[in-house]
């Protein structure tokens, strides 16, 4: 459990970061918290010639506020999860990052370093994908901006290239009229979800205009349940719209076994999440207008 | 926290107190002594290049890349080390049982994931493990065999060519008049309980520093073993780098060794004649009737002894954790110092945890047939058990699969009034880690006998607390002896546990909570479960086990005061968490009348402790341990009086001793000191340093009795939804005699549930089919957390029968009596029969019917 031999590099600004990045490209890895990374290498699983530690730059350290929240790529979920900003304009976030692995982990691991990370298991990739999140993209050429629903795209893939950084990442603002909320079952306290979903219900005048359900543990990436999703629209938020929008999600989703759960086992508490999210979601709406 | 009273004025002693545990501070701190630590300049770093096959002939291995990586010292194969080190013999032998002899390494042959083919030494273990890489092996895979099913299954590829069918023990025991007890029975019933892997998972790893002295190439081993004299044994046996014959004639020319060998064993033939008559040849014939090689493994070991003046130090230092795992001599122990002689070299080994889950120790994938013979009142009458054990792939030694199974044989029918138990076992080889002792290694025979209890109350419609109570064995009609064998006395006191604990229980409240649990779509359940064990046990426990096995089981004690008047003591033990140093202590000043920090426990050195096969296992340190400590305390703390009342001009009989002042009796103003004391005999010899008091005994405990028990009522609310299980209350009511320690022994209880809650609701070390390891980090191998162990209700009932060394052991049974109360409890609340013992959320949901499995 050492990790191979590598070059290390810790460039002081985001410019010398994509120089690197540019010259290594393929060889290199990005190292913002290292909690999967380091592990990663120690395992030899993954052996990268040139870390590129991007702890030095200032720049990638601050959380913005203008029409929503932007993530600086070395802003530490701990940092994210007590922001007073954070909570106040995508407050999904807040509700996510109290799950993700223990305090320890938080004040290493980055909320960016997650989403780049594209764990199917992990909530920041399905928060992204229920909010629509906008990905900050740069190589040293050019910089340009991804959904974050074609950002992910696959087991541990995403659309960033080797020779570029993800600086930032963009959360709109969530409505007045909506509510959300994070729940999951793991095995213990802290760990990876089974299955853990992300939910938003915006229901400004009794009637659902639009939801999102979007599970983590469940594949390959984050899932959204858009068949239910459609389903809730125009109905009004309670125990039997969501009743029936589990239904639909235990019957979409097509998750695998594992030495955790099986798939049966899955969709079921699926099913469950989706009845309990959403209704601890819709309890969420109009507590902070 | 309650406060610890102040003994000086409390006037009490330390036993009995919740004293805090003097090892704290420097665990605490990060000052802990452990293997990793030592860290010697100039040592080499051990990396074992190990088999991604579960089961696979080697057709080459090339480890000359490896060997020219720059940082690397030397590359061994498998081969290289074989030659220069012996067999592990089986020490260890019992009628139907076959232990197959193996080597450090693996060489023609793989029998599991992790097997060891390859052992390279660099400058750090990260150029070892880059190495490691380096290293080409050829190897033929072969069909592996990952499950208890598939070896019992014909014509599978076997793992050892003379274990036909892949078993390697067949054993029986029966007692009392099985047939007519089953045919008289109103009814019998049959179920059958399967137990999945688990892994011993102390915090520390193993590892091994052996430290060559450049000068005489004498080897000091700092090593994580609870049992560093056996240790040193097993090096010195298993290393011969001169082959047999040059051994034996060294062994002729050695006059003196052969001297003192035939002198010790002498004294061990008188001292143990008795035992040595018990023994029983059968054990012997069934291992020949395989293998008759054994024998010549044992005598290359006995020569490897014999040929050699030089054996090495052991020594343990701190140690964290064991659960049973470092009791066994590990193969990379082996050819570590094999590599270090070869080399003339230090070198370390600290294993990684993806090793330690590979082949740290693995423990209790059972399963079990059992029917009861029972009437329709409830009263139990025999039991048949047909039990099969998955022993893996390697026999740890000396202590193998094979002692669970002669455990099984006198514990299995419990603290109830059986008339008839007949055993069936099978050991089978698997293509797994090697299976090791783990906390109560034979604790499933608690686990299956209790939830069969469950299932027969159901069945006969009564309940689980009256099935126990109407057959719980009571000290009013208690036989003399178990049906298996080991006498009893008022210390089988598991029926005080149950009245005691049942009465803890509001059984109407439980069917409120019920009601209210349903409501909010959950179920409640209430589990109870009893046991017995050996702790140490009776003076005829092992010797029911397998007659003479008792011959190595004294605990002998030494104790000094030195020149300066330090009072130092020697265990044998090699504690490993259990704070042994806190209450040895305790024991130690009480007896000498001094503070704690008076008194020096000296532990895990090889050269300064007396000899034990064992060291710290079996639930001896406390009733043993302990009681040697106070006895061998008191013989010289009688010796220090005796000049003292010289120096005082007083009798022996009117000296007291306070806080260290060795006065006469109401005469504080006038005492003296050990130190004094000391001084005073150190110019009379004309000595300035080294003891001038010695003491030496061997102990073999308080007589009959020695048995620990308790009673565990575990109450289980699951979330039929999603499967998630809280334990909002949890009770034992256990009995270990005098506690000496009682925030040591809740501690000890406490890490036992733990490990019980852990088997049933979070860890499993999971082979698929093929026998690859699934669990291979923490991120699949479960181990609960703070979060998941909820508040353990203790109650201690200390019954006192032999007077002050009545101490029983308690380190076990937290962890023997959790799975059946909780498994119990899970039954309880779902309706259903819970036939295993593993039951993660998707199981559970399953089992309520819920889910399809
Ligand atoms: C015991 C444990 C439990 C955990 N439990 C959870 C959990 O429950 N839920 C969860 O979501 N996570 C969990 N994690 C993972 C943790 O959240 C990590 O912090 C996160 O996955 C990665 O963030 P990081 O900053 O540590 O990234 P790193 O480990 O530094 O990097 C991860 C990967 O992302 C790439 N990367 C990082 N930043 C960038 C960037 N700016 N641009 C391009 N590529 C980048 C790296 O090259 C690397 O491939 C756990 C980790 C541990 C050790």
């Amino acid at each position: 459990m050492k990790n191979p031999p590598f070059n290390y590099h810790r460039p002081a600004s985001v410019d010398e970061a994509l120089a690197l990045l540019t010259e290594h490209g393929d060889e290199a890895k990005v190292l913002a918290g290292g909690q999967s990374l380091l592990p990663i290498m120690a395992l030899r699983l993954g052996r990268p010639e040139h870390v590129i530690d991007i702890g030095a730059i200032d720049e990638l350290k601050s959380i913005s506020v203008g029409g929503g929240i932007t993530i600086g790529a070395m802003v530490r979920h701990a940092e994210a999860e007590k922001s007073a900003e954070v909570a106040e304009q995508t407050p999904l976030i807040t509700a996510a990052l109290p799950y993700v692995g223990h305090r320890a982990i938080r004040n290493r691991g980055t909320v960016v370093g997650s989403i780049a990370h594209a764990d199917g298991a992990a909530e920041m990739p399905a928060v992204c994908l229920a909010i629509g999140a906008t990905m900050h993209i740069a190589s040293s050429t050019q910089t340009r901006q991804v959904a974050a629903a074609d950002f992910f795209q696959g087991f541990f893939t995403t659309s960033i290239e080797a020779n570029e950084l993800l600086t930032a990442v963009h959360f709109p603002a969530q409505s007045t009229s909506a509510g959300s909320t994070v729940v999951e079952i793991s095995r213990r306290h802290s760990d990876y979800a089974m299955c853990g979903l992300a939910c938003m219900i915006d229901a400004p005048d009794g009637t659902i205009v639009s939801a999102a359900l979007s599970f983590f543990g469940v594949a390959s990436a984050a899932v959204r349940a858009t068949e239910a999703e459609a389903a809730l629209v125009g109905k009004a938020p309670n125990n039997e719209t969501f009743a029936a929008a589990a239904t639909i999600v235990s019957n979409t989703l097509a998750p695998d076994d594992d030495i955790h759960a099986t798939a049966a086992y899955r969709r079921h508490i699926a099913g469950v999440l989706t009845r309990r999210g959403l209704a601890e979601a819709t309890s969420q709406i109009g507590i902070r207008a | 926290m309650t406060d610890i009273p102040d003994r000086q004025t409390s006037g009490l002693g330390f036993v009995g107190q919740r004293v805090k545990r003097v090892e704290d501070e420097r665990f605490l701190i990060g000052e802990g002594q452990f293997v990793a630590d030592l860290n010697p300049k100039g040592v080499l770093h051990a990396a074992f290049l190990r088999s991604p096959f579960a089961h696979a002939t080697l057709n080459s291995i090339d480890v000359s890349t490896a060997a020219a990586l720059p940082g690397v010292a030397r590359v061994f194969t498998a081969a290289e080390l074989n030659a220069v080190t012996n067999s592990f013999p089986p020490l260890f032998m019992i009628e139907g049982l076959y232990t197959p002899l193996y080597k450090c390494m693996s060489e023609d042959k793989v029998r599991h994931i992790g097997d060891p083919v390859a052992l390279v030494l660099a400058e750090s273990r990260y150029i070892a493990e880059d190495a490691l890489e380096l290293i080409e092996v050829e190897y033929h895979e072969l069909q592996a065999t990952g499950t208890i099913d598939q070896a019992l299954a014909p014509g599978r590829e076997q793992l050892w060519d003379r274990a036909d069918g892949n078993i390697l023990g067949d054993i029986s025991a029966d007692f009392g008049d099985v047939a007519t007890i089953f045919a008289d029975a109103d009814r019998v019933i049959t179920r059958t309980f399967n137990c999945p892997r688990q892994t011993n998972q102390p915090m520390e790893t193993r590892g091994s520093v052996v430290i060559v002295d450049p000068a005489t190439g004498h080897l000091e081993i700092h090593n994580t073993s609870q049992a560093p004299h056996f240790l040193k044994w097993a090096v010195a046996g298993l290393l011969v780098n001169d082959g047999a014959f040059r051994n034996l004639s060294r062994f002729a020319r050695n006059k003196d060794r052969r001297k003192a060998f035939s002198a010790a064993a002498k004294a061990f033939v008188s001292t143990n004649k008795q035992k040595l008559l018990e023994q029983d040849p059968a054990g012997q014939k069934s291992q020949m009737k395989k293998d008759m090689s054994f024998l010549r493994a044992q005598a290359r070991m006995a020569m490897g002894l014999l040929a050699s003046n030089d054996y090495p130090t052991v020594k343990a230092g701190d140690i964290g954790g064991a659960f049973g795992s470092k009791g066994s001599v590990s193969r990379e122990d082996i050819a570590l110092a094999a590599a270090a002689r070869q080399l003339g070299t230090s070198v370390q080994w600290i294993e990684d945890r993806v090793e330690n889950l590979l082949d740290g120790g693995q423990a209790r994938e059972e399963r079990f047939t059992v029917s009861l013979a029972v009437d329709n009142d409830g009263t139990l009458k025999g039991m048949k058990v047909d039990a099969v054990l998955d022993g893996g792939a390697y026999a740890s030694f000396p202590v193998s699969a094979a002692v669970t199974v002669l455990l099984w044989k006198l514990y299995m029918p419990g603290p109830y009034d059986f008339k008839a138990f007949e055993l069936n076992a099978k050991i089978v080889a698997t293509n797994k880690g090697k299976v090791v002792p783990y906390r109560g290694p034979w604790a499933n025979e608690t686990w299956m006998r209790e939830r069969m209890l469950d299932v027969v109350a159901k069945e006969l419609d009564i309940s689980a607390a009256d099935i126990r109570l109407k057959n719980v064995i009571r000290e009013e009609n208690m036989p003399a002896a178990f049906l298996t064998g080991p006498t009893l006395d008022e210390t089988m006191s598991v029926a005080k546990t149950l009245d005691r604990a049942l009465e803890m229980v509001d059984f109407d409240q439980l069917e409120q909570d019920k009601a209210a649990a349903e409501a909010r779509g959950h179920r409640l359940g209430l589990g109870i479960s009893s046991y017995h064990e050996a702790a140490p046990g009776p003076p005829n426990f092992f010797s029911s086990a397998q007659p003479g096995s008792d011959m190595f089981l004294h605990e002998d004690g030494r104790a000094e005061i030195q020149a300066d008047g330090r009072i130092v003591m020697y265990t044998s033990q090699s504690p490993h968490g259990q704070s042994h140093q806190t209450t040895y202590k305790q024991v130690a000043a009480d007896e000498f009348g001094v503070a704690m920090e008076d008194i020096e426990i000296v532990w895990g050195d090889t050269d300064r402790t007396q000899f034990s096969f064992l060291g710290t296992g079996a639930s001896r340190g406390g009733p043993l341990g302990a009681g040697v400590m106070r006895m061998t305390a008191r013989e010289l703390r009688n010796q220090v009086v005796k000049v003292a009342a010289d120096m005082l001009e007083a009798a022996k009989e009117d000296i007291e001793i306070v806080n260290g002042n060795i006065h006469v009796v109401g005469v504080p103003t006038r005492g003296t000191t050990y130190a004094d004391v000391a001084a005073k005999v150190a110019s009379d010899q004309a000595v300035s340093t080294g003891p001038v008091f010695k003491e030496e005994m061997k102990y073999e405990g308080v007589g009959n009795g020695g048995w620990s028990v308790a009673t565990h009522i575990a109450w289980v609310d699951i979330d039929l939804e999603t499967g998630q299980v809280e334990i909002p209350r949890y009770l034992v009511v256990e009995d270990c005699g005098p506690i000496i320690n009682p925030g040591i022994v809740d501690g000890q209880v406490r890490g036992g549930v733990a490990q019980g809650i852990g088997a049933v609701f979070y860890e499993r070390h999971h082979y698929d089919d093929n026998a690859n390891l699934l669990s291979t980090t923490y991120m699949d191998y479960l181990i609960p957390t703070a979060m998941e162990i909820p508040k353990i209700e203790i109650e201690h009932m200390e019954t006192l029968t032999k007077g002050e060394n009545d101490a029983r052991g308690v380190g076990e049974g937290g962890m023997i009596g959790a799975p059946a109360a909780l498994t119990n409890a899970v039954s309880d609340a779902l309706g259903v029969d819970v036939l295993e013992q593993h039951l993660p959320p998707y199981r559970l949901l399953e089992l309520a019917g819920i889910i399809s499995s």
